[in-house]
């Protein structure tokens, strides 16, 4: 049933590298955004905090296949990118595609920082700022560092679904695992085994994610409860 | 009267809480190393008097001068340096989790490079030893009791070398047991002649180290003076209702 992988492996290979490239991609720019708008929507300033809530409330509430097309053909007009062939797919395609992973994931990464920060007690902040640090160094040194401990678990949540998602691209000629899958299934025209292979790649690649994540938050709650 | 000596002016102040007026007209003054104690029944307006002071509390009427420079308009930066200078102990401790107690008593003087990386450390074990935690400096809060934890805000505050303390009912969250060694080490802080001003419920506490005690109700001071005078001699009724209640 499988045979075809012999001919074939070097397709799923090349998958799979792109399918990780824009996953990484896809989620750094997802925590830059999400630590963004998160600011922005806890902000004071009202105007920031309802830019923040409109973005978050566009993208959760739009399907990412549109997200995706939408951005691609934008992206196409304005930026001039050089058709430069990168793992299979030109490089037009994948930079907007993993943009739009990033702006994507980034409305829900913002949504779990918020639910994270709000979860630290005000007495935290308190006790920073009457030691007379600014706003700024309170946030980031002593809520933040708290907060993304307790979100660790749903980090991880966002992260595995992104790499799963990330199959959409495929609407914009990204060749990754899932493209490549049902290329090879239209060669041999039967899709059931090269989409178990690429169900299998998923499989692996969340897994190992998921493991990172678990050692992460060992790492970081080992040293909460050390005790003298 | 010499505007050197009076460390902490309040005059006039007004505070809010949407349609709830919490404090009234609060006027009073704090000489250096002299320690005022709050009392009164909850919701009375301590805490939030405490807090319009280092301005935890914002968007209040009236004056409010440290060292002479006014706290509710100083700029940003400004309100920082005042802030360092007030060092604040809290009811529910507020210790930083996911530092050991001895990085909650370096972080801010490093971070604000108030001083340097050895200095603060040197400085933050003398401080454990004077509230009795030598050998706690590399633990995490989690696994100190209360009273301990307490008792490493407390040299958290003094790591900033303030020259006044805030005291919002430090020992309100404690065991009875664990309440006198927070005691002891606020009286040994104001033996050393600390500027201090507490809010406590604890009264054989005040009355003993109490220069001034302010007694607040219904967003007012409704009484003060030298604990023998408030404790022992006053007439005012609300007073004696209340002291005799938690006495």
């Amino acid at each position: 049933m499988f045979d075809f992988l012999k001919q074939y492996y070097p397709v799923f290979v090349e998958g799979t590298a792109q399918t990780i490239i824009i996953s990484i991609i896809g989620i750094l720019i997802g925590i830059l955004l999400g630590l963004i708008f998160v600011m922005m929507r806890l902000s004071k300033i009202k105007v920031l905090s309802y830019i923040a809530r409109v973005y978050i409330a566009i993208v959760r509430g739009t399907p990412a296949m549109i997200q995706v097309m939408l951005i691609y053909y934008t992206l196409s007009k304005v930026l001039e990118v050089p058709q430069i062939q990168f793992l299979g797919s030109g490089l037009d395609r994948v930079i907007p595609g993993s943009i739009a992973l990033g702006i994507n994931s980034g409305a829900y990464t913002a949504e779990i920082f918020r639910s994270g920060i709000i979860s630290i007690p005000k007495g935290q902040t308190e006790a920073g700022l009457s030691l007379g640090l600014s706003d700024r160094t309170t946030m980031f040194s002593i809520v933040l560092p708290q907060a993304v401990r307790n979100i660790l678990p749903a980090l991880g949540n966002e992260f595995i679904s992104l790499v799963k998602e990330s199959s959409v691209l495929f609407y914009i000629g990204v060749q990754e695992v899932t493209a490549q899958a049902l290329g090879v299934g239209g060669t041999l025209y039967d899709f059931v085994p090269p989409l178990i292979v690429a169900a299998l790649i998923y499989f692996v690649l969340t897994f190992i994610l998921s493991q990172l994540m678990q050692l992460l938050e060992k790492k970081m709650g080992r040293k909460y409860l050390q005790s003298n | 009267m010499s505007a050197e000596e009076k460390i902490i002016e309040v005059d006039n102040l007004k505070k809010s809480f949407g349609e709830n007026i919490v404090l009234k007209d609060i006027s009073f003054n704090v000489k250096k190393s002299e320690k005022v104690v709050l009392i009164g029944p909850s919701g009375g307006g301590k805490s939030t008097l405490l807090r319009c002071l280092n301005r935890l509390e914002d968007d209040y009427e009236g004056k409010v001068l440290f060292e002479g420079e006014n706290v509710n308009g100083a700029s940003k930066e400004k309100l920082r340096v005042l802030r360092q200078k007030m060092g604040m102990v809290f009811q529910q401790f507020n210790l930083f989790p996911h530092k050991t107690v001895l990085e909650n008593i370096t972080f801010s003087p490093i971070k604000l490079k108030l001083e340097a990386p050895k200095i603060a450390v040197a400085h933050a074990h003398e401080l454990l030893k004077q509230v009795g935690l030598s050998e706690k400096a590399a633990a995490y809060p989690q696994s100190l009791s209360g009273g301990q934890q307490q008792r490493v805000a407390i040299a958290r505050a003094l790591a900033m070398r303030p020259e006044v303390m805030l005291f919002d009912e430090p020992t309100s969250a404690l065991d009875p047991e664990m309440v006198g060694d927070v005691l002891d080490v606020m009286e040994g802080l104001a033996k050393d002649g600390m500027t201090m001003i507490i809010v406590t419920h604890e009264m054989s506490f005040a009355q003993n180290i109490a220069d001034k005690v302010l007694f607040m109700n219904d967003g007012m001071i409704a009484d003060s003076g030298t604990a023998e005078y408030i404790f022992k001699k006053t007439n005012n009724t609300r007073t004696r209702a209340f002291l005799s209640k938690v006495m």
